[in-house]
């Protein structure tokens, strides 16, 4: 007998991934700086995403449920809060795994780590809550309204503490300390030292061999006695092309823009990580890893509604979900 | 509030049906007696009109001037007791009372709340807390509590049960003022009780 | 919002929760001792630190564990007594969601406000807490205290209609908590280290921001979970 269309669509879901974490390991180039372990981002990113929008999901179907009271619109919130608890522990895992490899600590308490934490304690507790309430029409009601009270504390958690806190290790310049999205200009002939966070910084001199520009900078860390100098440079298409790192520290300076001619610069600060979607090979496997983990988890999803829907039909009041 | 409407009600408790399509109309000036073995949901059917548990199916109407109310928006309209309502143990019966008169919204003097105990049999004990009632003394306070308002629907679940011989005289007087301006449920199996009833609601254990 | 009848409601379901446990004072008692028995032990281990960079932010983390358990002894009582003692439904029947809502948390502003005060002070004393601002401390221990109460009082609601209450409380309460928590650390330690309101004003903004966000919500939701 044919496949079905629906176990058609199956297999090539799961040929889908499979070939997304084949190209991850093997096809994708490595980052400079980062290594191989740079890869796992190509996972890690989608899922927490989807993560994210599993718990979005699950709220507008609180939402839903207090405005209707529809027993459905409270299984379709319970299915996509079980889905985002699997994506969330998993990019939790690949999160410390990535952050062992790069920073040197599973885990670090930064802004991004601890909202994934916390999402990860609001789905326990949404789902403990379920567990201890007797009379199902409650337990519905009592869930849902907080799960939407919780939603409500996300932004905070999202864009209102890590302003409070004080570092991140997530390459982003918005969050990291120190560095101003734009970099910083410097001039030869006019403003030559600047400063990037707690680090000074002296332009010395700029020099074009081949294709390639390099700057020569000179560094002055808090707390140490000897000046370090970094050569950052900039490629011929005005891409940057070597990236220093700062003495004792997991952050390189990069070369943004550089004109010979003027003796002016433009550099800046950033997390291993950055830019490493420019490569265009690597973000359509990135592309294409993200619609692959989101059609897994609306798979996951539907599955978990169905059954649930059926308990909820076969035994009225009864479940325990 | 002139009216009260019942339509299809039914309840479970998980997979056992408590309340099977019930459906009764009630209009000022009559008494509903709903009788029925323990278990059978009378206690349940009160809770329900009273707006304190959801029916699984059907609904509970309060009629007032032709619009339909939810009760729990006829709060005002609505006494209730029962035996397992409780009452702040920490506070004396005056202040019971005087606590939810303000909390209801309407301004009552302390006369009318002594006059209140003294008609429930509370003469004189309305200043010492309710820790320190008996458990008939805390049952006429009920009663003070549901008819503290004035209410035109009035819920009565088991209202003589733990009350001495005066006690069924108060139910009396209670039913027969309320007939003169309001609904009465009563929720019993006295026998005398069964006697003020103009409609008989008999529920059965549902299997 | 303006009606009268509400505030009226509110004043009373206030009074009535104040005059009770001031009647029956066993709760407030534990809660106390609670607080001094929890600052006492952290002077005992800890002793008094030697100043350093990170000593007010230590404070500061310590300040706030303490409140934050000692809320978690004392903000769900005024929901669960009412389902324990069975007297929710009286007043379910006779008083306004909204009343039950602010009255309560009236009362639990009260009592954080008053464990605050004596947590502070002890701490204060016993640790060698050296303030720079105390201005400023001030406005950050009022503005936690009313994020904390603001953020707690629904899930007091919540987990006193659930079967397993007490330790309902903390799990529910802590990962909505948590926003508010490292805000409010870290505007703590900056209020001892002495920085100017200029700077100490924005965890501040952050927290009543907070506060006015779950209030809000709480308002909205408060009557499914009550009904």
């Amino acid at each position: 007998m044919a496949l079905r269309k629906g176990d058609g669509l199956k297999i090539f879901l799961g040929l889908w991934i499979a070939a997304v974490i084949y190209t991850m390991f093997l096809v994708v180039p490595q980052y400079v700086g980062l290594g191989d372990a740079g890869r796992i981002i190509i996972v890690h990113v989608p899922v927490a995403w989807i993560t994210s929008a599993a718990f979005c999901l699950s709220a507008i179907y609180s939402i839903i449920y207090l405005w209707k009271r529809n027993p459905a619109s409270d299984v379709a919130a319970v299915a996509a809060a079980e889905v985002g608890t699997l994506y969330c522990i998993f990019a939790t895992i690949t999160g410390s795994i990535f952050a062992e490899v790069v920073w040197g600590t599973f885990w670090n308490w930064d802004p991004r780590e601890t909202s994934i934490l916390v999402l990860l304690l609001i789905y326990a507790a949404y789902f403990a809550l379920r567990s201890s309430v007797d009379d199902s029409e409650r337990r519905r009601r009592l869930a849902a309204v907080y799960n939407i009270f919780a939603a409500v504390t996300m932004p905070f958690l999202l864009f209102v503490a890590p302003r409070v806190a004080d570092s991140t290790l997530h390459p982003n310049c918005a969050f990291l300390q120190g560095s101003k999205c734009d970099g910083i200009s410097l001039s030869l002939t006019g403003a030559k030292i600047g400063q990037l966070g707690d680090v000074v910084i002296e332009f010395k001199s700029l020099v074009k061999t081949g294709t390639l520009t390099h700057a020569t900078i000179e560094v002055r860390m808090p707390g140490m006695k000897n000046i370090a100098t970094l050569v950052p440079s900039l490629d011929g298409d005005g891409k940057p092309a070597d990236r220093p790192e700062f003495p004792g520290q997991q952050f390189r300076m990069v070369l943004l823009e550089a004109d010979a001619t003027a003796g002016t610069i433009r550099v800046n600060m950033q997390a291993p990580g950055t830019n490493l979607l420019s490569n265009p090979r690597t973000l359509w496997v990135f592309l294409a890893s993200n619609l692959g983990f989101l059609a897994l988890a609306f798979w996951l999803y539907k599955i978990r509604r169905t059954i649930l829907q059926v308990q909820l039909t076969l035994t009225p009041g009864e479940i325990n979900i | 509030m002139q009216a009260l409407e019942l339509t299809h009600i039914t309840l479970d408790y998980g997979r056992r049906r408590v309340l099977h399509d019930l459906s009764l109309q009630v209009t000022t000036g009559q008494v509903v007696v709903v009788t029925g073995s323990n278990g059978s949901g009378k206690s349940t059917l009160l809770r329900v009109i009273a707006g304190l548990q959801r029916p699984t199916a059907g609904a509970v109407w309060c009629i007032a001037d032709t619009v339909r109310y939810a009760p729990l928006q006829m709060r005002h309209a609505i006494g209730w007791m029962a035996p397992d309502l409780m009452l702040y143990r920490e506070l004396t019966g005056h202040e019971n009372l005087r606590f939810f008169a303000d909390v209801r919204g309407f301004t009552i003097t302390d006369t009318a709340i002594a006059e209140l105990l003294c008609e429930v049999g509370l003469e004189g004990r309305g200043g010492d807390l309710l820790a320190t009632y008996s458990s008939g003394m805390t049952h006429r306070l009920r009663y003070a509590y549901a008819l503290l308002h004035q209410p035109a629907l009035l819920l009565l679940d088991e209202p003589s049960v733990m009350l001495d011989a005066t006690g069924h005289d108060l139910l009396a007087r209670v039913v027969a003022r309320q007939r003169q301006h309001g609904m009465t449920i009563i929720a019993t199996n006295d026998e005398r009780e069964r006697r003020f009833a103009d409609v008989l609601v008999a529920l059965e254990v549902a299997i | 919002m303006i009606d009268p009848l509400i505030w009226r409601a509110t004043r009373a379901i206030f009074l009535r929760e104040l005059r009770s446990e001031l009647r029956n004072r066993q709760a407030l008692n534990a809660v106390a001792l609670f607080a001094i028995c929890s600052v006492v032990t952290v002077s005992l281990g800890l002793g008094p630190l030697m100043p350093s960079a990170d000593v007010a932010l230590v404070h500061a983390a310590f300040l706030w564990i303490v409140l934050l358990f000692a809320a978690f002894t004392a903000l769900a009582r005024v929901f669960v007594v009412e389902e324990e003692q069975r007297t929710a439904a009286a007043l379910r029947l006779a008083a306004p969601p909204i009343a039950v809502y602010l009255g309560k948390l009236c009362f639990n502003l009260v009592l954080l406000l008053g464990l605050t005060i004596l947590v502070t002070i002890l701490a204060i004393v016993m640790l060698h807490i050296r303030v720079g601002a105390s201005d400023l401390l001030i406005g950050m221990l009022l503005s936690g205290s009313l994020a904390l109460v603001a953020g707690t009082t629904l899930v007091a609601a919540i987990i006193a209609r659930s079967s397993s209450r007490g330790a309902l409380f903390a799990v529910l309460s802590l990962p909505i908590l948590i926003p508010m928590l490292v805000t409010a650390v870290r505007g703590t330690a900056m209020a001892l280290a002495g920085v100017n309101w200029e700077r100490g004003m924005a965890p501040i903004q952050t927290l009543l921001a907070y506060a006015v966000a779950m209030f809000v919500t709480s308002l909205f939701l408060f009557a499914t979970v009550w009904e």
